[in-house]
């Protein structure tokens, strides 16, 4: 945020607070002022673009519970960070400035038990209704909820028998029974219309577990809502948990299909906050894998998107490409999908022998491929009647709803943080960010498939300049306290061996301080909201998952629509479940 | 005496076909997974038998060992009932198509079709109108919101198609002059010309049907597995489940295109290069050439929506019908 805009803000509002961290810029506003500051900074300020909202916990001071909006000036590219204390644990609710606050607003509730004012329908958002806990906040029982007696279902329906007829263990966590469920489902949905479809949440379509609930007239939709939850595993309070370095692998499995753009994008958040300069090989060595990680998933996206509309043959292509990238981040990583590849301050390994040259047989090849794929489907009538016109986002709603990532291109919105923020080698880098005009499902499916020719370009510029840096070059910044050094020095160096072993031990030592950065992945900025109060485990470790906000305009677009379009949707908005529930 | 041997050499006839046409059908599906491998560049069944020959016999034996579940609040006389319904039609259409043309065993003339009537298109429609009543049983029977939403659609695009199917149609009755299979394939072999030939448009139309009718790609809404996970049939299992793709996949296909043969291409007439088996070959080479078409199609394209089929039914394919009707039968009055 700019002086001019400070000072007017300033002006505004006379008892806001600026505060100018060394990642950040914060503007504390007491509970009452929220609201009205929200508004004039997203109406007078420009920063119309939501994109997170969270709650830090305080068990030590009064108020307890901090919010944090963190709002996107698109005009001038900036982030600002506005925080609040709650009141009575109570903060006012701005769905009406921004829709998807509504999403952000409920998980906020279901974490941390935050009250807000003013929700029209504030219901848990991953856990089921009845559970005891509010997980985020700091008193939660580690060790895990009191066990249960839980009667199989066999017992349920035949009574308890002597011996036994089965080793059944009968001390259980408690886990949602199916009144829970059935309570969960009925508070989220008041019945309308003459049917309710119960559309997952182990639907082929869903492309995961989500549970989606439509309220249809014949095959129109009249209202629809999802129910997030069933892969929640609590990654947020996991990472405050553990170290830092340890919280990397995890990220893998949020994005499960673009792993490596997960860890780029955490990484790059904690390299920031523990300031480590990553070696020019490694940087270019992460954005090529990244970027053929983009082209790897956006050919599932393609495959599955295809499917669902009943081209099957799309699906079987698609995967045949992705195979091949599978198998060069295998041959370098080790793993295929979820790949653990980064470090912090480099790469796990340098580059295998060969990879080069198998990459730059998969550069000449592809195109080809993408052309078989427009073939098959760009100018197809049937797939431009099931694509064109359905599910048209406004520009408007790309900032109302906090959509990010090839949704918010397609709608001709160039929010594409590898040219806005660049991070690892993009801004040395020479490449397009196609944007759409309509912004229906057609010019979503084209803006991914030209991200894919782009990814290709970038990744050829990557193999260019990584052929001419020596072998020898450094592949991990190894000199920076907080980074460890690769394994071969370990077993020969005494000295990595001794600092390798404290962080393990002890973990990195991170100053106090926040930071808020994002990546571009596949399905959206990924972004991570690090607070951290010193030591080697952040306070609180945020996770803005660009899949679940761009989800929250589903239930929008769905309206009077079929079940049939439904599945175009979501293909096009391409949720991947492991992120949005975390 | 008479009355015997006729009813006997039905008989002979009836089981030739069903075990010739049920074993085909089986075996459709083989050619059917086969050929989907190699247009989706992989090799398909290979492990069972040579080639997998043994493929389909394998899936009968794993369907009907299936344990059978019904569910708890299913209409079970009508969820049995629509089993039968989706296979008998399908079988039926096969009585009215001619194979062959007619000779003479022990003195006896023998017809290859099973009944020679001269109403046989209209049987046609009947029995393919009755087909879609398995599918509606099927989905109002097994109390599921997916199979009922499938079974919907399905009615809806059904009941659009028959009226396309008999208007496309009609322009070749009006050529022939007759309503009898054998008549029309004898009116194309007396003119030396097929009649896809005088009726493209018409044949096109009747393609469409036959894909709707059939619910094969574009025209797949009520299976749609993507969004109702094999719709109307997803509350059946083991060879009840079975049953169904293999009617209306299969059975379907081969049935419709038999007729398609029929009507536009001139049945068994060809060169008799193939010795005295040449008719019978000839009206297996077009059907299959007709079949294959459509898993050509399934494998390529994706799905429509049922209202876009609906629209496109009645807006479009309707008025072309009517149109094609009526020209027809201003040119056939004139010459």
């Amino acid at each position: 945020m700019n002086k001019a805009t400070a000072d007017r803000v300033k002006f505004e509002f006379k008892d806001v607070d600026v505060e100018r961290t060394e990642h950040t810029v914060n503007l504390h506003v007491r509970h009452e002022k929220l609201a009205e500051l929200l508004k004039h900074l997203k109406e007078r300020e420009g920063f119309r673009h939501f994109i997170d909202h969270t709650c830090i916990d305080f068990p030590d001071k009064r108020e307890r519970f901090q919010g944090i909006y963190i709002l996107y000036n698109p005009d001038v590219n900036e982030r600002v960070l506005v925080k609040t204390w709650a009141k009575d644990g109570k903060l006012p609710s701005i769905e009406k400035l921004w829709p998807c606050a509504r999403w952000a607003e409920r998980e906020a509730y279901d974490m941390f038990g935050v009250i807000y004012d003013g929700h029209e329908n504030l219901r848990r958002m991953f856990m089921w209704e009845g559970y005891p806990y509010y997980p985020l906040r700091k008193d939660f029982p580690m060790e895990g909820p009191q066990e249960v007696e839980l009667p199989s279902l066999t017992e349920l329906y035949a009574g308890r028998t002597e011996p036994p007829s089965h080793d059944f263990e009968l001390m259980h966590t408690r886990v949602a029974t199916l009144e829970d469920l059935e309570r969960t489902e009925r508070s989220r949905l008041k019945k309308k219309a003459q049917l309710v479809l119960n559309w997952g949440p182990l639907h082929p379509g869903t492309h995961g577990t989500i549970w989606f609930l439509f309220d249809l007239d014949g095959e129109s939709v009249v209202q629809s809502d999802v129910i997030l939850g069933q892969l929640h595993r609590g990654m947020e309070k996991i990472a405050e948990n553990i170290y830092y370095f340890q919280f990397l692998p995890y990220t893998d499995r949020m994005d499960y299909i673009s792993a490596i753009c997960n860890e780029l994008a955490y990484v790059n958040t904690v390299e920031k906050l523990l300031g480590v300069e990553v070696p020019q090989k490694a940087r270019y060595i992460r954005t090529m894998f990244a970027e053929l990680q983009r082209i790897n998933s956006h050919l599932l996206w393609l495959g599955t998107g295809a499917l669902d509309l009943g081209a099957l043959t799309v699906f079987l292509y698609a995967f045949r490409e992705r195979e091949k990238i599978m198998d060069i981040i295998e041959g370098n990583a080790g793993f295929r999908l979820t790949s653990a590849f980064l470090r912090i301050g480099g790469v796990h390994y340098d580059l295998a022998e060969g990879t080069l040259d198998v990459v730059k047989a998969f550069i000449k090849d592809f195109p080809q491929r993408l052309r078989e794929y427009h073939n098959l489907l760009t100018r197809n009538r049937i797939w431009l009647r099931r694509t064109k016109d359905i599910g048209i986002i406004s520009r408007e709603d790309v900032f109302n709803y906090g959509l990010s990532g090839p949704v918010a291109r397609a709608s001709g919105v160039p929010y594409d943080l590898r040219k806005l923020e660049p991070y690892a080698a993009y801004d040395e880098l020479d490449f397009d960010i196609p944007v759409g005009e309509v912004g229906d499902v057609y010019d979503r499916y084209l803006v991914r498939m030209e991200e894919m020719v782009q990814s290709l370009r970038i990744v050829e510029q990557c193999v260019a300049k990584l052929e001419k840096l020596p072998k020898s070059a450094p592949y991990v910044n190894k000199e920076h306290p907080a980074v460890m050094a690769p394994k071969e020095d370990v077993f020969m160096d005494l000295e990595d061996m001794v600092k390798n072993f404290r962080i393990v031990v002890h973990g990195e030592d991170a100053p106090p301080g926040e930071v808020y950065a994002g990546g571009e992945n596949p399905r959206g900025e990924l972004g991570f909201y690090i607070y951290s109060v010193s030591g080697s485990k952040p306070y609180r470790l945020r996770i803005r998952s660009g899949a679940l906000y761009n989800l929250s305009i589903f239930p929008k677009l769905i309206e009077g629509r079929t079940i049939a379009d439904a599945i175009a949707l979501l293909g096009s908005l391409d949720p991947v479940v492991g992120e949005t529930d975390r | 005496m008479e009355l015997l041997l006729s009813v006997f050499i039905t008989l002979v006839k009836v089981l030739i076909i069903l075990g010739v046409f049920l074993g085909v059908g089986a075996y459709l599906t083989w050619f059917e997974r086969k050929l989907a491998g190699h247009i989706q560049a992989r090799v398909g069944p290979k492990l069972v038998g040579p080639f997998g020959l043994l493929q389909p016999l394998a899936d009968g034996i794993k369907l009907l060992t299936k344990e059978s579940v019904i569910p708890r609040n299913a209409d079970k006389a009508v969820y049995y009932l629509a089993v039968v319904l989706a296979v008998a039609p399908a079988l039926m259409l096969f009585s009215v198509i001619p194979f062959g043309p007619s000779f003479t065993l022990f003195g006896y003339e023998i017809k290859p079709l099973v009944s020679d009537v001269n109403i046989a298109v209209l049987l046609i429609f009947a029995f393919g109108s009755i087909v879609v009543y398995g599918t509606i049983f099927s989905g109002w029977a097994s109390n599921s919101k997916y199979a009922f939403i499938g079974s919907l659609r399905k009615a809806a695009v059904v009941i659009g198609y028959e009226v396309i199917l008999g208007f496309s149609v009609l322009g070749v009755i009006l050529l022939a002059g007759t309503m009898s299979t054998v008549g029309i394939v004898q009116a194309q072999i007396e003119r030396g010309i097929w009649f896809v030939f005088y009726q493209p448009v018409a044949f096109v139309l009747y393609l469409f049907c036959m894909l709707a009718e059939t619910g094969r790609v574009p025209f797949d809404i009520q299976e749609a597995e993507a969004e109702l996970v094999t719709g109307y049939n997803v509350e059946y299992g083991g060879m009840r489940f079975g049953v169904f793709p293999l009617a209306e996949w299969y059975l379907g296909v081969m049935a419709l295109s038999a007729i398609a043969v029929v009507l536009f291409f001139g049945g068994w007439s060809g060169p008799a290069i193939f010795g005295p088996l040449s008719p019978y070959l000839w009206f297996f080479i077009k059907m299959f050439g007709l079949v294959f078409f459509v898993l050509w199609l399934h494998w390529t394209l994706p799905r429509f929506q049922a209202r876009d089929i609906t629209e496109v039914g009645w807006k479009v394919m309707l008025p072309l019908a009517i149109a094609n009707v009526v020209i027809t039968a201003v040119v056939a009055y004139i010459l």
